[in-house]
């Protein structure tokens, strides 16, 4: 069995299923944890608060966005560019159609592809450049952060390397660093892309039940 | 109790209050720093142990290696982070207590939405199982156990200020009336700090045409339970409260002018005692607002002071009441300014959640007053400022004396009923 | 370091100001972009082409004429001409073969020994003068000296540089060196990988030379100070020299930077997109420059970096932390000491290394 045979084979199928699993098992596990019923006399509602939550904090507030403007500017441009190039850039939507999906959708032309790359990219440089300049950031940052921050970063930069789509082994290589990536999701931080809407919707929902949107 | 033993009782209190909302903000954190942004105490000192999510810290390892989905696992590998010591918990404690107010503002900023003001709510309740708590909540507790209020005002002394304002204003404040409308509570600060608020009441509640009295067994307010983070102890005060209310029969309870009191009876209230209350509770703000609404206390000559008013963290980001003030201010006075940066997101006094009562914090809640300083200099040419919290109108008047600001404070009830019309 | 309270650094204006400035450049970047997609219809045959099929419609391979002169009527141009434009009804040209000389000759033959070489003098350079010390040790007290969005800007920017740097260095080596040492393979994986990487990391290169401008003009613009520190050669023999916030030498490594890097934006955006321009001149001129420049960069920074690591001690401080000890201060930048904290730098205010 070649390389690329292997981590686009077993491997892959190794990875998927520990992220896919793994997630599942941490996301339940949070929820079954469970909470106590609020009895108190509701001025709004808990459900309601859910989805406010969740969509509320997508903004920065106003006085806030002043002074964490680089951290917004450098996220967000980070998250739109690799979603971006996630599920819009032509190899990876003949991948997904071809073992996830069975159907393929509108692709980015390969100038889009570039730029959404950059992006994502310049996002993520800067927000790990952050993390190490920072005082606070340098306080509360620990190894699964810079782990989670590498592996992504070596993901998407294998990915750009092998955008010349001529050479197998770093097509391989490429395929190789998402399937480690895969396997370390579960188990750190970058788990926050399935924890979030938990994280928000709680708070949403207890202080939604109060009648506010905090 | 041994040193062990102290760290193990704190680990598994954190353990016993980590729901699965605390579970969810711990599982969400991906340590951007935002919170440190929003923390008053983090600005004003710059330093980064402030940062909000880093005082959870203790209580975060302990979730992470006994409670989080993967933790036997990382435990069987060695991964798991190691056991919280009685050292960390002792170095965490002023983080906890001093360096925290629970005013949210790191709520509001959080990207992932995570309440860290609430958390650390159930932070507290680890340390005070544990009997880590700073010396001067101690003591407030102790208080409360012998005379039902943190600062030992009793019945007696209670009863005099009533005496007074009823002179004063000349309308009786009775006392035990069963089955009056309403039944206010006070906070200590209140009484014999600013007792002008009971002849307003008395004012206001004469015009509107509805009955109130105050319990001679259950007149405190404030909630040193909440502030201590022991789930007990507030429930015993509320305790008093909901009994003395009940047994005279009343039909709502009046939260005062005052912080975490009211998320105490309003909302935490219920949930401690395990049912619902056979009266309502209501805030003295909305209450008045809704009498205003009704036509029950119309406005009668405005006050010309200039003034702004001051966001009490409790009552308007955290109690949802962030329009009643405003429209009662919009009645009461002709030259009303807001402050830069208020509302929602306005800056904490710097002194609440038990912070103005541990002399520990002093120097701390007054480099933190410092922002509250620079809120109150956008307004030019200031006279007075609306302070609807008795906590932090003392905060106030220590932080104007600091950064020498010579400003009137006044409560909003007052302010309310000496603009009230003429009969 | 206070931070600054509830006003933010950032005025309205200035905030504006950003959001346009980025917004314009998203929209330079989809010129370029879609320039690409429209560049393919303007391919078409040149005029006057040499057409070798005989009249009776069969192709005449081999002809009425001699090769050589069928390879002329192809061929047209001066060899040694290196901006001459393309002769009319030719398809191949033999201008530029000058360039191409230059090229192979000269630019990548030697290019990769001048950062060997450079990296050579600073290691003699330590081992002869050491480390220069904080004189009279670290005092303890710090003085802030560079904003977290300071840090933030030159870090990026000095990781797209380096990224930039490897793989551009790959690309231009690869044959003459990675080649003939580790084969075939590896040179087509290392080369093609780095000119996919270098093409995309090329742009963010412009974005964050624009960011370090905007960041660090201010200081950097030249005074009579520096004339005094350039007849004293910088303190290098000796002696105290006075400097403001920066000093000649990082302020020409600024401007160097910026003029340099400037001209390797405008040459890596023509050769990334070369239907630009019609003119082959345009693309020979960008590959020389585009190489020159990278090399004095490389080169350069290698200094930079030697200088602001190893080379002074307390230096790495001012990017690491934005805060500086207070004796590094009165050392090498004085005057910007005594205007950031309004006290003398003189001797006498030095305490003699209070911290190990």
């Amino acid at each position: 069995m070649s390389f690329i045979d292997f981590v686009e084979g077993p491997l892959y199928y190794v990875a998927a299923t520990i992220f896919v699993f793994g997630a599942l098992w941490r996301v339940i596990g949070i929820i079954r944890i469970g909470r106590k019923k609020d009895i108190s006399p509701p001025k709004g509602s808990a459900a309601l608060g859910f989805f406010k939550g969740n969509l509320r904090h997508f903004f920065p507030r106003g006085i806030f966005a002043r002074r964490t403007w680089l951290h917004i500017v450098g996220g967000y441009g980070f998250h739109l560019g690799l979603f971006g190039v996630l599920l819009f850039a032509a190899p990876h939507v003949a991948f997904i159609s071809d073992r996830i999906t069975g159907f393929s959708w509108p692709t980015l032309p390969r100038w889009g592809f570039i730029i959404t790359a950059e992006i994502a990219f310049l996002g993520l440089i800067v927000l790990w450049v952050r993390r190490f300049s920072d005082p606070v950031m340098r306080l509360i940052s620990d190894w699964d952060d810079h782990i989670g921050t590498w592996l992504t970063f070596l993901a998407m930069l294998s990915g750009c390397f092998a955008l010349g789509e001529s050479s197998v082994f770093l097509r391989a290589t490429h395929m190789l660093l998402i399937d480690i990536w895969l396997i370390y999701f579960p188990f750190g931080r970058l788990m926050h892309a399935f924890t979030f809407f938990l994280s928000r919707g709680n708070t949403g929902a207890t202080y939604g039940r109060k009648g506010m949107n905090l | 109790m041994s040193d062990q033993s102290r760290a193990d009782i704190a680990v598994a209190k954190f353990l016993e209050h980590t729901d699965s909302e605390a579970a969810s903000f711990f599982e969400a954190c991906v340590h951007c720093g935002e919170c440190a942004e929003a923390c008053h105490f983090y600005l004003s000192t710059g330093d980064p142990k402030y940062t909000p999510t880093y005082k959870l810290q203790p209580m975060i390892r302990a979730y992470n290696r006994d409670k989080a989905p993967f933790s036997s696992l990382k435990k069987m590998i060695g991964l798991a982070p190691s056991k919280v010591t009685e050292e960390e918990l002792l170095e965490w404690e002023p983080l906890v207590y001093d360096s925290c107010t629970m005013c949210a503002r790191c709520t509001l900023v959080c990207p992932m939405g995570i309440d860290i003001a609430g958390t650390i709510r159930k932070m507290r309740e680890g340390y005070a199982a544990a009997g880590m708590v700073p010396e001067g909540l101690q003591s407030a507790a102790e208080y409360v156990e012998k005379t039902s209020s943190p600062m030992g005002v009793t019945i007696k002394a209670l009863k005099a200020q009533i005496a007074h304002q009823e002179k004063a204003c000349g309308i009786p404040i009775e006392v035990d009336k069963q089955g009056a409308d309403y039944m206010a509570i006070f906070s200590s600060m209140e009484i014999m700090g600013y007792p002008e608020v009971l002849g307003a009441y008395a004012k206001l509640f004469k015009k509107a045409g509805v009955s109130w009295t105050i319990s001679s067994v259950a007149y405190e307010a404030t909630n040193v339970g909440v502030q201590i983070g022991s789930a007990p102890l507030a429930k015993d005060i509320l305790q008093r409260v909901v009994d003395a209310a009940e047994a005279l029969e009343v039909k709502h309870v009046i939260s005062p002018e005052c912080g975490h009191a009211y998320g105490a009876i309003r909302w935490a209230g219920p949930n401690m005692m395990g049912r619902q209350f056979k009266f309502e509770v209501v805030h003295i703000i909305e209450l008045l607002d809704k009498l205003r609404r009704e036509g029950k206390i119309p406005a009668g000559k405005k006050d010309g002071r200039r003034m702004t008013l001051h966001d009490p963290c409790q009552i308007i980001r955290r109690g949802g009441l962030l329009k009643e003030p405003r429209s009662l201010l919009d009645d009461s006075c002709s030259d009303f300014i807001e402050m830069k940066g208020a509302g929602m997101a306005s800056f904490c006094c710097g002194g609440g959640g038990g912070v103005s009562a541990n002399p520990r914090a002093e120097e701390l809640k007054t480099a933190a007053f410092g922002l509250k300083a620079e809120q109150l200099n956008s307004v030019e040419n200031l006279e007075t400022v609306v302070v609807p919290c008795a906590n932090c109108r003392t905060v106030f008047e220590d932080g104007l004396d600091a950064y020498e600001l010579d400003l009137e404070v006044i409560g909003l009830s007052e302010l309310v009923a000496e603009t009230l019309a003429e009969d | 370091m206070k931070q600054p309270l509830t006003t933010g650094r950032l005025s309205n204006t200035t905030w504006f100001a950003r959001v346009a400035t980025l917004m314009l450049l998203c929209a330079l970047a989809l010129v370029f972009a879609t320039s690409a997609a429209l560049a393919n219809s303007h391919v078409r045959p040149p005029g006057d082409a040499v057409n070798v099929i005989a009249d009776d419609g069969a192709p005449n391979t081999l002809g009425d004429r001699s090769d050589a002169e069928i390879w002329d009527d192809f061929r047209g141009g001066d060899p040694k001409d290196l901006l001459a434009p393309r002769p009319e009804g030719t398809v191949m040209t033999t201008t530029g073969q000058q360039w191409r000389v230059i090229r192979e000759r000269f630019i990548v033959k030697y290019a990769g020994w001048f950062p060997v070489g450079v990296i050579g003098i600073l290691a003699l350079f330590f081992v002869v003068k050491g480390r220069m010390p904080i004189k009279g040790g670290r005092s303890g007290k710090t003085v802030p000296r560079f904003t977290l969005i300071h840090r933030i800007a030159h870090w990026t920017t000095a990781g797209v540089f380096m990224i930039l740097g490897l793989s551009g260095l790959i690309i231009l080596l690869g044959r003459p060196v990675i080649l003939p040492l580790f084969g075939h393979e590896v040179n087509s994986t290392l080369t093609s990988a780095s000119l996919q990487g270098h093409n995309l990391f090329g742009p963010l290169f412009i974005v964050c030379l624009i960011w370090m401008f905007v960041k660090f003009i201010r200081g950097n613009l030249f005074q009579l100070v520096d004339l005094k520190w350039i007849l004293k050669l910088g303190g290098l023999f000796g002696g105290h020299v006075s400097s403001s916030q920066f000093n000649f030498g990082e302020k020409s490594w600024f401007w160097l930077l910026m003029i340099v890097g400037a001209v390797m934006s405008v040459t890596g955006l023509a050769l990334e997109f070369p239907w630009f321009t019609e003119d082959l001149r345009w693309l020979q001129l960008s590959t020389i420059l585009h190489g020159v420049g990278a090399i004095t960069l490389i080169c350069v920074s290698i200094g930079h970096i030697y200088m602001g690591t190893i080379g002074v001690e307390g230096a790495i401080d001012s990017m690491l932390i934005g805060e500086v000890d207070e004796n590094w201060a009165k050392e090498h930048h004085d005057l910007w000491y005594e205007e950031v904290t309004g006290k003398s730098a003189k001797d006498d205010g030095n305490e003699e290394g209070a911290v190990t």
